[in-house]
């Protein structure tokens, strides 16, 4: 069975948003790392990380509209979102609850900016990959 | 005692050779959903909403029951 555009467009959002925000991630971990702690030195890399992955989703999605017939979503396509938003958003709140949590111990910034932004990037990951495991098991 | 198990099984298979051979593509676009979610019905992936149930009867000029068949099975 050959995926619909829905499908590929999921694909191509989880591709870019692992390797985008993924050497982000593997960058910032090293600063973090080397004893940088100051917010404002990781602004350049996110903006590079963000702008990358906007042309990457532009270059995937141009590919995925030439490789067949972009069909509107239906109702499968928005059960399928539902269903696998419901049971990622849970990281998002674990994420929050820990850096309100961090806040109140007087945790650095820095270290409460990545644990928001970590919990947002698995949980967009987990949702993804959960849209990808119902479409093609079925749900 | 949970209750028994309930499969929904489909006729579309069938009723789409009778149709001469509807593709699942014009069956897609005749009930306003993608091509592949007239296959995900087909092979009982996805179970359609009560809206697209009717509509799917209403192509092949059927009753529900004819196009969909609740089967009972233990757990």
């Amino acid at each position: 069975m050959g995926a619909s555009f829905e499908e590929k467009s999921v694909w191509v959002q989880l591709t870019c948003t692992v390797l985008a925000l993924g050497a982000y991630f593997a960058v910032a971990g090293v600063m973090l790392w080397s004893g940088i702690t100051a917010l404002p030195a990781y602004v350049p890399l996110f903006i590079v990380s963000i702008v990358v992955m906007v042309i990457l989703l532009i270059a995937g999605h141009l590919i995925a509209v030439l490789s067949g017939k972009a069909e509107g979503r239906d109702e499968r396509d928005r059960l399928i979102e539902w269903k696998a938003e419901s049971y990622s958003s849970w990281l998002l709140g674990v994420g929050v609850l820990t850096a309100v949590t961090a806040m109140i111990f007087g945790i650095e910034n820095v270290w409460i900016a990545h644990l928001l932004l970590l919990t947002l990037f698995l949980s967009e990951v987990m949702a993804f990959t959960l849209r990808i495991v119902y479409y093609r098991r079925g749900v | 005692m949970p209750p028994p198990k309930v499969v929904i099984a489909n006729q579309i298979r069938v009723l789409r050779f009778n149709h001469r051979e509807m593709t699942q593509q014009d069956l897609a676009e005749r009930i306003g959903v993608s091509r592949q979610t007239v296959n995900a019905i087909e092979g009982g992936k996805y179970f359609p909403s009560l809206e697209v149930a009717f509509r799917i009867a209403q192509v092949f000029g059927k009753p529900l029951d004819e196009v969909f068949q609740c089967v009972m099975s233990p757990q």
